[in-house]
Parts: C-alpha cells; structure tokens; sequence
C-alpha cells in the first residue's frame, strides 16, 4: 500500500517537473527542471530494481547532461540582453499531437495484456541464462549479459563515444585559425 | 504498481516531450526535449525488466542511455555551430532549406 | 489472284487499250516529273499532243475491232482483295459504248489541244506547259473512267476529271474570281459525290463487288442507282446543283470546250448508261431523272436567253442539253441518250472553239462587243452557225437525230408535261442561239469588232474537224445503235421530227425578228434579267451549304482549341500548380519536419491498432 503511494508521488513528481521543462520560459530553469525529472527517473529505477541503472543515470545524465546543457545555453546567450520567445508557432498544433499520440499508445497498452504476454527465449551460455532467467536482475547479471551476449554491441559503443567526442570537437571549433595562431606569436614573443 | 501503469507513466512523459519537441524555439530547449523522451524510453525498458523477468531490458536502456549521452554531446557542438552562423539560436532562423 | 466471272487477264488486253488508257498518263507523269521540260512550254504541248494523238489511234483502232467483232470483254487485274475475293479491280472494258465514248473523248480532246496551241499562243511558257500537263492528265483521267470495268475505277476516274476541272477553271490563279469558281465547282461536285461514295458502300455491302451488272434487289437497285443519279446531279450540272458550270467559264475556252461541253459533264450521262442494269431495275429513279432532266433543260434555255457573256449562253446551253439526255435516260431510252450525247460532244465543242476564236479576235467574251464578223471571220462563223443549227436540231444535221430521239422517248410520259417542256426547250434553244449568231456575226460591228481579222491555222482546223460529226454523225446512228446493243429506226417523217424541225427553224426566225436588226436588249425579257440577277439558287446554297459548313468548321475548331489543346494545357498547367501548391510543405522550418514524421509515427502506430 505505501509502496503504491509512493510509486505516486514519484510518478507525479516526474510529470509534474517533465511539463516545467517544456513549459518554462527561462532556458536555465527548463534545464534545472530537466535535472529533477532525470533524478526523479532514477528513483524510480531504484523502486523497480534497478540499482546500478540508477546509479548510471544519476552519473550520467544529471552530472554529465544537465552540465553540458547548463554550458550549452550560456554559450549561446545573447548579448544584447533580448530574451528569445519561448514558444514558436501554435501550441495547439503540438497539444494536439502530443495528446492524440499518447491516447494512441494507451490504447495499445489497454488493449494488450503485457502482464501475461509469452516470454522471448533468450540465447547465451547456460549459466548466463538461469540468472537471466532470475525474476531478480541484478548488476552480477548484467553484467556477465554485458560481456558475453552483448560484447560485440559494447565494443561498437565505445567506438561510438569516441566518434561522438572527435565530432563534436570537430563540428564545435573555430575556423579562425589566423587569429589563433596570431595570438599564440604575440604571446611567444612576449 | 503494474506494468501497465509503468508504460503509461512512460508515454505521458513522452507525450510532454513531444509536445516540447514541437513546441519550443529555442535549438537548446528541443534537445532538452529529447532527452525527456529519450528518458521516458527507458522508463519503459526497466519497467519491462522488472515486471517480467530478465536483464534484457536493463541492458538495453544502458546502451541507450550511452548513445543519448554521445548524441547530446553531438547536439550541442550542432547548436553551437547554428548559433555561430546565424547569431540566433531560434530553429526558425535556419530557413535555407526552404522550397 | 481470282477474277470475276467473264473476266481475262490484264496481261492479255489488247495494245490500243493500253495506248490509250496509258500514253497520256505518260505524258502526264513526263510533264510533272519533269520541271525543266514544262516550263520550256512548247515542248510539254508537242509531249502531250503526241500523247493524245496515238490515243486517238488507239481509240479508233479499239472501235474498228468491235465494229469488226462486237461483243464486250473485260481484262482485270486485282489490286485489292478481301477474304481472296478481288474487291478493287484495275482493267479496262470494252464493248461498244466504251469504244465509242473513247474515241469521242479522244477526238475532242485532240482537237481542243490543237487548238490551244494558237489559242494560249500568248501565255508566258511555264504557264503553257502548265497548261498541256493538266490537259495530259485530263485525258488519262476521262479514258480511265471511260474504259473502266466497274464502279471503283470509274470513281477513281471521276474525282480525278473532278480534280483536273479544279485546276484547269483555276488556270488563271492570279484572277480572284477564277479561284472562287474552281473552288466552287469543287464544293459542289464534291457534295454530289458524297452520292457516289454512299453508293459505292451500298453495293459493296449488299453485293460483294463493285460491278453494277452483279444480281441486285430492286430495293438496292433503287438506292445505289438513286445515290448514282445524285452525283450525276452535280457532275452533269442539273438542277440544284447546276450553279458551278456557268462559273467554270472563269477557265480558259478551250477547257471549256473540252471539259464542260463535251466530256466531262457528260461524264454523269456516261455514267448512268454504264450502269444501265441498275437504273433499268429502278423505275423510281428513273422517273426522277425524266422530270428534273426536263425540267433542268427548261430552266437553264430560260437563263441562257438573257445572258450577255458567249461563253454563259453555251455554259446553259450544256446544262440544258444535259437534261434532255438525262430526261432520255430517265424515260428508259439508253441509246437516246447516249446518242445524244455524242453528237452534243461534237458541236458543243465546235460550238465553243469558234467562240473561242471570236473571242480571240475581238478580245471579249461579250456580245455587245461583237457584230458583223462573218465578214471579217467566215471561217468561224460558218462553222459557228452549223454547229448552232446542229444544236438546234435543224434537220440534216446530227443534233436533230439525236434531239428527235430523247423526244420520242419521252412521249406520253407524264402527261406530256416532260414532253412540252422539252418541245419548248428545242424552241428556245433555237431562239437563243440564234440569238447569238445574229448579234455576234451579222449587223454593224461594235468595239473592236471593227478590227478584227480571221484566226489562224492553228484554230481552224480543229473548227473544220468538229464539224464533220456535227454534220453527218446523225447519218450513222444505225451502226452506233447496233454496237450499243440497241435498235434504232430513222423516221424522218412523222408528228415529233416535223414539230421539232419546226421549232427550231421557228426559233431561228423569232431570233433574226428580233436580234437581225441589232438590237440588243428586249423589254420583254426583262423579268428574266432580274431573275437572274437575283442568284437565287446560289443564295440558297450560300446559306444553307457554306455557312452551315463555316458553322461546323467553327465549332470544330472550337473544340481543338479549347477541348483538345486546353486539356493538354490544363496537363501542364496542373503539374506546374501541383509542383507549387506542393513546394509549400517545404517550409525550411526543421521543427514542421518533426511534426510530420511524428505524425507519420502516430499513423503507423494507429495502423498497428487497427484490428
């Protein structure tokens, strides 16, 4: 019974703070909102089990991605103190479409009986399986999936996050380089 | 809690994301949009893991939690380059592509 | 390859046959193929002439052999065949109608070029030449339909001497009214001949062939013979359709002479004898050729009273004596009216070289400009007067056997009407070729009468020759009879020869009463004048052929504007506005790019739900 409270108040926390972000004027407050529902999820990841997801979320998201968006949106202020208009278009157009879709896929969920739909089989080393198979995943579970069912996924991910890194450093430079290397002549020779 | 409320919890959360991903101007207020609905995602993921067993579901919102970190990283450098050439960050001063 | 019934090869023809059906169309094919030669203009005559003299051999060598043999023959050679069957047959037929009309056809056709040798003397050479190579075409064209064993060939034949009017009428292109004629005559023939063509398909469809001796109903034979007799209208100036042969006189005389005189428009009267086995099983077609083939010779001696061009008198002239041989036919005499029609070729063609020669010396075709030449000109005006007696059926002369024949054919038909209107025609023919022939070579000469002198060698000859037949053709209507596979009986004496002798010589003399002093104009035929004047039945065809055609030209060209081209521009114009009504969607904008792929998602998913 607490349990199903609490399952409430976390969920409607997460609504609640997933509208400010969309709704709120000022960039710095959105993304502060955003870092409330990011650790609100995490609470929840907790309430279903998933400690150590939990953990990467908070590592993850709030510290590195709420960073990141924080120096995102001071990097961009404009200077001339204008503020930009939040809201672009008809709201409504959005409204619509955000309700008619999730009236879509609560259709799908009511319509479907998720809690005694059949099992895929999963495939992988025997021992692997009977802890995958454990109605309790734990991190050793994870873990041992990470390595040996989805090793070849994990190795393609960390070429993933170097690709990323080199693009964003790539796409994200100054092109002046005349200036730089200007600058790095008066301060060798100074 | 059951499952289906889990899922349903998920799709409103995406939904608002939506909705802010239509909504907003501002190129950094869409990105955090995304990252709402990529959040929501993998609300589903774990809930799925939780209710019926297996690590699947765990495994698969932690690549995709990785991927969302790196496509955010991405992103930013893309909003930093609009804002270097247009002077503004609106999404509506990107217009070049228009036929 | 399978010939009809009766039929030999091609091949096995007789020669003149092939002479003549094919030496003008050599000379033809010479002519047009050869520019360089043409506009030389002196040697495209000599090609032609020649052309036209070896037809004449030819012609009077075919004749010879059927007087000799008799008989008739068909040589065929399939050119179209349907299910094996031969439909279009290429041949020649010879029996003695087409022997005879060829070599009528051929000497006219001789003498006329002969003629124009001096008569077109002052044209420039290219013109000339012009000039020969039509000629050449025309006299391929009228053996073509001439010889011709069935329907087909002698329609192919038919729009071909069609065709040749057209352009001879039109000989003198630089005179707007000279284009309007041709081009009238070949709107109004060519309605006649919508006639034919519906013919042509009633038999084929009912028959199989296109030969009008093949078995018929006597419902078809009505039909195809009535849809024939159409066309004849038009071809042979009956009325209604009779309004192109005066305006065809835009063409130079000797065209005249040959083509609207002597051969062509008796091409309808050939016609009608050729397919004598339809028309003699359709008594309602041929009652309908009596009344208007008498009824035309009445009308048009009216008009020919108060005309004051030479060539417009002889033009009425033709279209009245067309109708009395189309009358004879009608009244069921074949002979009669083929008869008739030899001796009018004849002295119709005299008749309208000698004009021809008047008015070469006096510079003009009317009559107030004549006057007194039989002194200056004897020649032209002897022979002008006996082919006018001939015409007017003066007794001796061929014109009154063959005249005598179609009013004997017609007595007691109808009550006597068709009769007395032809009675009264002989009358008036009289009268107004006499009239002619007092105002034009007796009294005081006007103008340059006064200086007009004899024409020379080249225009009297064929004067001369033309009078012969004139003159003496009556006298060998048995053997022509004979080989037309009809009998004939000369009666010199009885109640029809004496009236009609009278008439005419009553004619002559009215017409000397009234004419022999000078005086041009009669009070008492002034109404007429006026009628004339009006142009009714040109009117008639103005309203109700050239403006309803004008009208659907009109609307048709409406509906290619509009309809046809509109819906191509309306294609184009619709994938240019669908190409910019489309170009919208493109706003730049990336968030509308997410609004549709989301909506797409939402749609698949929707999809998904469906059950």
């Amino acid at each position: 019974m607490t349990v199903a409270i609490g399952f409430g108040v976390v969920a409607a926390i997460a609504l609640l703070s997933a509208i400010l972000v969309v709704r709120s004027p000022n960039l710095v407050h959105a993304v502060l909102w955003l870092g409330v529902t990011l650790i609100d999820t995490a609470v929840l990841y907790g309430m279903l089990g998933a400690s150590f997801l939990a953990g990467v979320q908070v590592l993850l998201y709030v510290g590195g991605v709420v960073t990141l968006m924080v120096f995102g949106v001071m990097l961009t202020r404009r200077h001339d103190g204008l503020s930009v208009p939040a809201a672009s278009g008809s709201p409504w157009r959005g409204a619509l479409t955000a309700a008619v879709l999730f009236g879509v896929i609560a259709a799908a969920v009511m319509r479907s009986d998720l809690e005694h739909a059949p099992v895929a089989p999963t495939a992988g080393p025997p021992a692997v399986e009977a802890l995958a198979a454990s109605s309790q995943a734990t991190t050793q579970a994870i873990g041992f999936e990470l390595l040996s069912t989805h090793v070849l996924a994990f190795e393609v991910l960390s070429l993933l996050l170097l690709a990323a890194i080199i693009g964003a450093v790539v796409i994200a430079r100054r092109r002046d380089h005349g200036a730089l290397d200007q600058n790095a002549r008066t301060e060798a020779s100074s | 809690m059951t499952l289906s409320t889990s899922i349903l919890l998920a799709a409103a959360m995406f939904s608002v994301g939506v909705y802010g991903l239509l909504t907003r101007r501002h190129a950094v207020a869409i990105l955090l949009s995304v990252e709402l609905m990529a959040n929501a995602a993998n609300l589903s993921f774990v809930a799925f893991s939780h209710f019926r067993g297996g690590a699947t579901g765990q495994l698969f919102a932690l690549f995709a939690l990785a991927i969302t970190v790196a496509e955010v990283a991405v992103g930013l450098a893309l909003v930093l380059l609009l804002y270097r050439t247009y002077g503004d960050t609106r999404t509506d001063a990107a217009k070049e592509l228009r036929g | 390859m399978s010939l009809p019934v009766g039929a030999l090869p091609l091949e096995a023809a007789p020669i003149p046959a092939f002479v003549a059906l094919f030496a003008p169309a050599v000379a033809a094919l010479v002519l047009a193929a050869a520019p360089a030669l043409r506009r030389r203009g002196a040697p495209a005559s000599w090609v032609t002439l020649t052309a036209s003299l070896l037809a004449t051999a030819a012609a009077v060598t075919l004749l010879v052999t059927q007087l000799r043999e008799g008989g008739s023959h068909v040589w065929m050679a399939s050119w179209l065949q349907i299910n094996g069957a031969g439909v279009g047959d290429f041949g020649v037929r010879l029996d003695g109608v087409s022997a005879t009309m060829l070599l009528v056809v051929c000497v006219v056709a001789t003498c006329v070029q002969v003629f124009s040798l001096g008569y077109m003397h002052d044209e420039k050479p290219p013109a000339f030449g012009r000039y020969f190579a039509y000629h050449a075409l025309f006299l391929f064209s009228m053996n073509l339909l001439v010889l011709a064993p069935d329907l087909l060939q002698l329609f192919a034949g038919w729009e071909l001497v069609g065709a040749t009017s057209y352009l001879l009428i039109g000989f003198y292109y630089q005179k707007p009214s000279a284009g309007q004629a041709a081009l009238k005559a070949f709107w109004i023939t060519k309605l006649a001949d919508m006639g034919f063509l519906m013919a042509l398909m009633v038999l084929y469809k009912t028959t199989g062939t296109f030969r009008w001796d093949a078995a018929v109903t006597a419902a078809t034979a009505t039909t195809v013979s009535g849809l024939l007799f159409f066309a004849v209208v038009g071809k042979s100036a009956q009325f209604p359709l009779h309004i192109w042969l005066p305006d065809a006189m835009e063409g130079p005389t000797p065209v005249s002479a040959l083509l609207h005189a002597a051969t062509m428009v008796a091409a309808g009267v050939f016609l009608i004898v050729r397919a004598n086995p339809l028309f003699a099983h359709a008594p309602a077609t041929r009652d309908v050729m009596l009344l208007v083939g008498s009824g035309t010779a009445l009308f048009a001696a009216c008009l020919a009273l108060v005309q004051t061009d030479i060539k417009k008198v002889l033009a009425y002239s033709t279209c009245s004596q067309l109708g009395y041989m189309v009358a004879a036919l009608g009244a069921g005499s074949v002979f009669g009216g083929f008869f008739h029609l030899a001796t009018h070729a004849f002295f119709k063609a005299l008749l309208f070289l000698a004009a021809g020669s008047v008015i070469h010396a006096v510079h003009s075709n009317e009559l107030a400009d004549m006057g007194g030449l039989r002194r200056r000109m004897p020649v032209t005006a002897t022979t002008f007067i006996i082919g006018a007696m001939s015409l007017a059926g003066i007794p001796g002369l061929a014109g009154f056997f063959s005249k005598d024949l179609v009013l004997a054919s017609v007595e007691g038909r109808y009550g006597w009407v068709p009769f007395g209107a032809l009675m009264a025609t002989a009358f008036l023919t009289a009268f107004y070729m006499g009239r002619v022939v007092f105002l034009a070579f007796f009294g005081e000469a006007r103008g340059h009468a006064g200086h007009a002198h004899e024409s020379g060698g080249s225009l009297l000859v064929p004067l001369l020759v033309l009078t012969v037949p004139s003159v003496a053709l009556g006298w060998v209507a048995a053997p022509l009879a004979h080989l037309s596979g009809a009998t004939y009986e000369l009666h010199l004496v009885g109640v029809v020869p004496i009236l009609a002798a009278s008439l005419g010589l009553g004619g002559f003399a009215l017409a000397w009463v009234v004419y022999g002093r000078g005086t041009l104009v009669v009070s008492a035929l002034a109404p007429l004048e006026r009628l004339v004047a009006t142009r009714a039945v040109n009117r008639v065809y103005e309203v109700g052929y050239r403006r309803v055609l004008l009208v659907v030209a009109d609307v048709l060209g409406w509906i290619d504007r509009y309809l046809i081209d509109g819906l191509m521009n309306f294609l184009g114009w619709s994938a240019v506005a669908g190409g910019r009504a489309l170009r919208r969607v493109q706003t730049g904008n990336a968030q509308d790019y997410v609004f549709a792929v989301v909506l797409g998602a939402i749609a698949l998913a929707a999809w998904g739900l469906l059950p």
